[in-house]
């Protein structure tokens, strides 16, 4: 085939893109069941319709990042971790943080981790009528999960982290290596709420040629078609719709109270003071030898945001017996929404908690030896 | 393309920076007179901040030219191969080419703590002259035409907070009182 007509070939190709994209205008995200059972200022707490006959009696709160939304966990049916929690017989509450505007600006970590939170914890043990819940942290959510379980442990039963930063001090990730080299007075001074574009900028950054030109080319390149291939048709307006979806995920995302992310690059990236037990809140010291629930800590092996030496050390930080570490084969947004993620990442985390959601009638719940399978235990 | 570096360029702005902070930003350490005196010394404060933006700048686009020249040689040399036969010549396979090396030399870059510095640098510079920029927004233009300024916009916000707090507290105490009685 001559260069001319390949390049006739590839400008039909992304004609077709544009086609399709135009036809794929209506996307829809987290739309697994739920009600809105409180809310305090942007802070919202989601309760999902469970979709088993009979749930676990201990309830699951999940806590995601304040960067990005939620809804990564709930992105479209076939790709919803929530869907398979609820599958699994658990009963989910998570926390919608939303977006926080200039009156948010001087919110504090204290604000975030021991009132809304807190709210949040309470609200759920009150509906459900449970003493202990198990808190779910997701990435920057699960470090406020873990200063959490330190501060409140008597209201934790059980504490799961996936993906999750408690370790700063590594040369990993380039987050951790550009953070050290901010003057984040000066931007928390100058934006007060810090733009969420200025964040993503930063993401975009870590690998700038695929993540801004890669990654669409490649996506034109997947979705072609033999003419009157009708099937081939109808899955690519589903890739195109799943592309839109997680377009729409990586930049809906929302500014920053100045104040709190002033803390949380300054007394966790720039100086370590979680692991270290030197992170004080509210006049508080947060020491994670206080963490004495089962814990689980879930991490992603290709993670370039938060890489496994920013998680690992936790398991060891805490005075917990029963923890234990999975390390799944993919990336950060991989082990949400990735092929894995279903098959192998929900059902992994459910048979850890399944026992450990039983109410306890005498004494500890009959917790059965764990063989790893496929997930790499620690 | 070997003998290509931005070493000579950066040398020429050294210099020339070096004679412009000592003759021409002098002036603007020259201290005002007259009724307008506060409002000149406040505007002459842009010089040094924007001299310094400039100066970052150029560090940061001088890192920028040198990488992509490095990551053009490494494009070069694998393009090589598709004129040797060794991989197949179409237009698909010399954006992979490209995509690579660029993606790879930038990477490494990107990694390095020389990287983090000059950006770094140049963050704060930047934000240095947007604040002035808005500070010189407010002052000739908010104040006289009465208008709020962010400085009043983050007073009011923290006041808010803090009141947003205290109610919250006392709602706290007045549930544990009344489930005391």
């Amino acid at each position: 085939m001559s260069e001319l007509s390949l390049i006739k070939n590839d400008y039909a190709r992304y004609l077709k893109g544009f086609e399709m994209f135009l036809k794929a205008s209506d996307i829809s995200v987290g739309t697994t069941p739920h009600e809105i059972v409180y809310s305090e200022d942007k802070m919202k707490l989601l309760h999902y319709v469970p979709t088993a006959l009979k749930t676990h009696p201990i309830p699951v709160l999940i806590v995601y990042a304040l960067v990005n939304r939620y809804y990564i966990l709930d992105l479209q049916p076939d790709k919803s971790v929530i869907k398979k929690l609820l599958d699994e017989g658990f009963d989910i509450y998570i926390i919608d943080w939303g977006y926080p505007s200039g009156v948010d600006r001087y919110v504090t970590i204290d604000d975030y981790v021991n009132g809304y939170l807190d709210n949040a914890v309470n609200k759920v043990r009150e509906l459900s009528g449970k003493e202990k819940i198990t808190l779910f942290g997701v990435c920057q959510g699960g470090t406020f999960s873990v200063m959490y379980a330190a501060l409140h442990p008597e209201k934790l039963k059980n504490l799961v982290t996936l993906v999750s930063p408690v370790n700063f001090d590594t040369e990993k990730g380039l987050l951790h290596t550009w953070a050290k080299s901010l003057d984040v007075d000066r931007i928390v001074d100058y934006y007060g709420i810090v733009p969420g574009d200025f964040l993503n900028s930063g993401f975009l950054l870590t690998d700038p040629f695929r993540l801004m030109i890669d990654k669409y080319v490649g996506m034109f390149e997947r979705i072609d078609c033999a003419p009157g291939d009708t099937e081939c048709i109808i899955r690519n307006e589903e890739i195109v719709k799943n592309f839109l979806r997680m377009e729409k995920w990586i930049f809906d995302s929302p500014d920053q109270a100045g104040e709190t992310f002033r803390q949380f690059m300054k007394d966790f990236y720039q100086k370590n003071l979680l692991i270290k037990n030197k992170l004080v809140l509210n006049g508080k010291k947060i020491d994670l030898k206080k963490i004495t629930m089962p814990l689980l800590n879930v991490m992603a092996e290709f993670d370039h945001l938060v890489p496994n030496d920013a998680s690992i050390p936790l398991n060891d930080a805490v005075s917990s017996t029963d923890k234990e570490t999975l390390i799944f084969p993919t990336g950060h947004i991989g082990i949400f929404v990735g092929s894995k993620s279903q098959k192998e990442v929900c059902p992994k985390i459910a048979e850890w908690l399944k026992p450990r959601s039983e109410l306890e009638v005498t004494g500890e719940p009959e917790i059965p030896e764990s063989k790893p399978k496929r997930g790499k235990r620690k | 393309m070997d003998t290509s570096d931005l070493e000579s360029t950066h040398k020429f702005f050294d210099m020339w920076m070096k004679n412009y902070e000592a003759n021409v930003c002098r002036i603007s350490e020259i201290p005002a007179i007259g009724p307008t005196r506060e409002k000149s010394e406040k505007m002459m404060k842009g010089f040094p901040v924007f001299l310094n933006l400039y100066s970052t700048w150029m560090d940061t686009m001088a890192d920028f030219q040198g990488i992509s020249i490095q990551a053009m040689k490494r494009m070069n040399e694998k393009a090589l191969k598709m004129k040797s036969g060794e991989v197949q010549d179409t237009p698909k396979e010399l954006y992979n080419i490209w995509i690579e090396s660029y993606s790879e030399t930038f990477k490494e870059f990107l990694r390095s703590g020389h990287f983090a510095s000059d950006m770094g640098k140049f963050m704060s510079s930047f934000l240095d002259a947007q604040k002035y920029n808005r500070e010189m927004l407010e002052e000739h233009y908010l104040k006289p035409s009465n208008l709020p300024t962010k400085t009043d916009i983050d007073e009011l916000n923290k006041e808010l907070y803090s009141l947003r707090k205290q109610v919250r507290e006392l709602a706290g105490r007045m549930n544990e009182f009344s489930m005391e009685k």
